[in-house]
C-alpha cells in the first residue's frame, strides 16, 4: 500500500484528526512520490514538472518557500537541498483550513504561522525584515511578464506600497527618519482586519469512501 | 516394459489432436470470418459474460469491506481539492475588501494580493489538471486485473480462486492464441502487400491491396480481442480528405484500418515496425517520412497536399494530438494537418476501461511491454463514431479550425475538451501561456495606476 512507508502515525499529530483524515495523507503521498519519480526525498528541479505551476509568477518563490528552513522547524535557518515527505507534510499543513472547534488561543495561533509562512516569502534574505529592495522584488516578480510595463512603473509602485506600510507602521517619519523595513510585528499590523486563516487553506473534497453497485 | 510404449505415443497422440482442434478452431472461428469480414458475435457473448462476473467480484470485494468496517480506496478522476470558483479579480477585491476598510476605487498594489497566488500554486502542487490526464485512467469496479486493484486486503477466498483461475486463462491460453493469431496476420500482411506490390498499377491491384489490408487488420483486431461498436458509418471518410481522431494508443491505427481503407502517415521506423512500413508501401501509396524530414514542417505540408489534391488517393489518417493521452479528455490539436485546406472527417474513439486500459503511458512502459499488457487483457472494448465531414470557414485560421473539429470529437466520445497541449507530457510549457496570467494581473494593478496619475 502507498501509505506502508512514508505516513507513520505521529504525522496525525501535524493535523488533528478533524482536519485531515489518513486517507488525505495517502493522497498527499501518492502525489509526493508522483513528484518524486518514487525517490524519497524532492528537489527543486522536480517542481518543474507541474506545468500548470510555470502560470503562477511567484513560481520562485512558492518552491523556494518548501525548502526554506525556517518553514520546515521552528528556530532554523537556512535553505534545505531536498526534503522528504515529512517537510513536505509541514508545508502543506500551512495551508489547513480551520476548525470549527478552535478557540481564541489556537486561532490566533493559527493565524500567525500562517502570517509568518507570508512573510518569509517576502523575507529573502532571512534577516528577519522586509526591506524596500525586497519588497520591489515581489512586485516586480507578480508583475513581470507584462511586456507593456517598464521596470520603473513597477517600481515606482513598490515604492508607494511601501511608504504606505511605513506610515500604518511607524506613523508621521521626520525627513531624515530612514524606515529600515516591515518587521514581523508590523507585518501583523498590516493584515489586521484581513481574516487571512479563512481564506489560506486549501481544502480536500468531500470524499466518499463506499465504492458504487453496479 | 509394454506399457510404456503405448502410453508414451498416447501423449504424443493427444498433443498432436489437441493442436490440430485448436488450429482448425483458430482457423474456422478467426481467421475465415476475418478474411470475410463477417462475425459469429462470440466476442459479444464472451464480453457480456465477463461484465456479469465483474459485477460479482466487486460486490464480494464491497462486502468484504463492510465486514471489516473499512473504507475503500476510491480513486477520484475529478481531482482531490475543492477549487475555489471565484476569478482572479474577485478573490483579490474580495481580500482587500476585508481588510483595511479602503473604497475600493483605489486599487494599487497590497501587501495582500500575494497571497492569492500562494495559494494557486500550492493548489496546483498537491493536484494538477494536466499531469492527471497522462495516468491511466483509475477505475471503480475491479475487472479482475491484478494491476488495477488497490482494495487487495478484502478479497475473499472464492474471488482469490476465480482471480488465479481468470490468470491461468489469460496467461495460458489467450496470450498463445493471440500471438499466434498476430503472427498470422503481420505475416500475412507483409507477404500479401508485397505479393500485390508486384503487380501493375490497375483496378486489380487496388481491389486486392484493400482487401489484404483488411483482412490483415482484421486478424490484428482479433488478436487483441478488439471489441468494437462502429456508429454512423455512413459519414466514413472519403478520397482526397484527411481523417482526424484522437490518440490514446498505438492500437488506435488498427482500429480505425480495420474499417476502412487508409493512406498511413507518419515516421520510417527502424526493425520489425520498418519491415512492416516499406512492404505496405509497394501495395499501397502511404505517405512515409525519413526521420529527418519530420522536422521540415514545409515539406510535410507540401507532401500531404499533393497527396489529397489527387482526388483518386485514398484518405489520409492522422491523429494530430500529437501523443498518447490517457482517453478521458481531448487535448489540444496541432494545426498542421488543419492547414491544409482539405476536408477534415472527424472521428472520435472511446474505450472502455473496464475490460483492459488501452492507453499507453509512453514514459512508463515501452511498447513491447505495453503489447504484451494488452494481449493479457480481458479484451479491447471500444466505441468510435464517425463524424459528419468539417471544412475550414473563410474567417477561421486553422488553430481555430482545429479547435472546433476537437470540440466536436470531444463531445461525441464524453470526453473533457481540454485546452492543453499534449506534448506537454514530455516539454515544459511554452512561455506564451504564462505571459497571459502575468498580463491579466498587472493590468489590474497597472492600469487603475494610470488612472489616477491621469487623474
Amino acid at each position: 500500500l502507498p501509505c506502508a512507508q512514508g505516513a507513520h502515525p505521529h504525522h496525525l499529530s501535524l493535523f488533528s484528526p478533524l482536519a485531515v483524515t489518513s486517507e488525505q495523507i495517502e493522497h498527499l503521498h501518492r502525489r509526493f512520490k508522483q513528484l518524486s519519480r518514487d525517490q524519497l526525498t524532492i528537489r527543486k528541479e522536480n517542481f518543474d514538472s507541474i506545468p500548470d505551476l510555470e502560470f503562477n509568477p511567484i513560481r520562485g518563490k512558492i518552491v523556494h518557500a518548501f525548502f526554506d528552513k525556517r518553514n520546515l522547524r521552528q528556530e532554523s535557518d537556512g535553505l534545505a537541498d531536498e526534503i522528504n515527505f515529512e517537510d513536505f507534510l509541514t508545508i502543506m499543513s500551512y495551508f489547513r483550513p480551520i476548525e470549527m472547534n478552535m478557540d481564541e488561543e489556537q486561532l490566533d495561533h493559527f493565524r500567525k504561522k500562517k502570517l509568518k509562512f507570508l512573510f518569509h516569502m517576502y523575507d529573502s534574505d532571512h534577516d528577519g525584515k522586509i526591506t524596500l529592495q525586497e519588497y520591489r522584488n515581489v512586485v516586480e516578480e507578480l508583475l513581470s511578464g507584462n511586456p507593456h510595463l517598464e521596470k520603473e512603473s513597477a517600481r515606482s509602485i513598490a515604492d508607494g506600497a511601501m511608504m504606505e506600510a511605513a506610515s500604518i507602521c511607524v506613523g508621521q517619519m521626520g525627513p531624515d527618519q530612514v524606515y529600515e523595513g516591515i518587521t514581523f510585528e508590523d507585518f501583523l499590523k498590516m493584515w489586521q482586519g484581513i481574516d487571512i486563516e479563512t481564506k489560506m487553506h486549501v481544502r480536500f473534497l468531500n470524499m466518499e469512501t463506499i465504492a458504487h453497485c453496479y | 516394459m509394454f506399457l510404456l510404449l503405448p502410453f508414451d505415443s498416447l501423449v504424443v497422440n493427444l498433443l498432436g489432436i489437441s493442436i490440430t482442434v485448436l488450429f482448425t478452431l483458430l482457423l474456422v472461428f478467426i481467421i475465415v470470418p476475418a478474411i470475410f469480414g463477417v462475425s459469429f458475435g462470440i466476442r459479444k457473448v464472451y464480453m457480456k459474460t465477463l461484465l456479469k462476473i465483474f459485477q460479482w467480484a466487486t460486490l464480494r470485494i464491497e462486502r468484504g469491506a463492510k465486514e471489516k468496517n473499512h473504507p475503500l480506496y476510491k480513486p477520484y478522476v475529478n481531482g482531490i481539492i475543492a477549487k475555489e470558483p471565484m476569478s482572479l479579480e474577485e478573490e483579490i477585491k474580495e481580500i482587500r475588501r476585508s481588510g483595511s476598510g479602503k473604497a475600493l476605487d483605489t486599487p494599487e498594489f497590497e501587501l495582500s494580493d500575494i497571497f492569492y497566488f500562494c495559494r494557486k500554486g500550492i493548489e496546483t502542487i498537491m493536484d494538477d489538471e494536466v499531469t492527471k490526464r497522462f495516468s491511466a485512467e483509475e477505475l471503480e469496479s475491479w475487472n479482475l486485473l491484478s494491476r488495477t486493484n488497490y482494495n487487495f486486503q478484502y478479497i475473499s477466498l472464492r474471488l482469490t480462486v476465480l482471480w488465479g483461475l481468470g490468470m491461468l486463462i489469460r496467461y495460458c491460453f489467450l496470450l498463445p492464441l493471440r500471438i499466434a493469431l498476430a503472427f498470422t496476420g503481420i505475416s500475412l500482411l507483409v507477404t500479401g502487400t508485397t505479393v500485390v506490390g508486384y503487380l501493375p498499377n490497375g483496378r486489380c491491384k487496388e481491389f486486392l491491396s484493400k482487401h489484404v489490408h483488411l483482412m490483415c487488420y482484421r486478424i490484428c483486431v482479433r488478436a487483441l480481442t478488439a471489441i468494437i461498436t462502429y456508429h454512423d458509418r455512413e459519414n466514413r471518410p472519403r478520397n482526397g480528405g484527411i481523417c482526424v481522431a484522437n490518440h490514446t494508443s498505438p492500437i488506435d491505427v488498427i482500429i480505425l484500418a480495420s474499417d476502412g481503407y487508409y493512406a498511413m502517415v507518419g515516421q520510417i521506423h527502424g526493425g520489425l515496425m520498418g519491415v512492416i512500413q516499406r512492404a505496405m508501401v509497394k501495395a499501397c501509396p502511404h505517405v512515409w517520412f525519413e526521420r529527418s524530414e519530420v522536422k521540415d514542417r514545409h515539406l510535410v505540408a507540401k507532401r500531404l497536399t499533393e497527396h489529397v489534391q489527387d482526388k483518386s488517393k485514398l484518405p489520409i489518417l492522422i491523429f494530430p494530438e500529437g501523443t498518447c493521452i490517457n482517453n478521458t479528455s481531448v487535448m489540444m490539436f496541432k494545426k498542421g494537418s488543419f492547414e491544409i485546406g482539405a476536408t477534415v472527417y472527424p472521428v472520435a474513439i472511446k474505450y472502455d476501461p473496464q475490460f483492459g486500459d488501452a492507453f499507453w503511458n509512453s514514459s512508463k512502459y515501452g511498447m513491447v511491454t505495453y503489447l504484451l499488457r494488452m494481449m493479457t487483457s480481458w479484451a479491447i472494448v471500444c466505441s468510435v463514431w464517425y463524424l459528419p465531414p468539417m471544412t475550414r470557414q473563410p474567417e477561421e485560421d486553422a488553430v481555430q479550425f482545429a479547435n472546433r473539429v476537437k470540440s466536436a470529437i470531444a463531445r461525441q466520445g464524453g470526453l473533457v475538451d481540454l485546452l492543453w497541449d499534449g506534448g506537454l507530457k514530455r516539454e515544459k510549457v511554452k512561455d506564451t501561456f504564462k505571459e497571459e496570467q502575468q498580463k491579466l494581473y498587472s493590468k489590474m494593478i497597472v492600469g487603475n495606476h494610470e488612472d489616477r496619475s491621469r487623474s
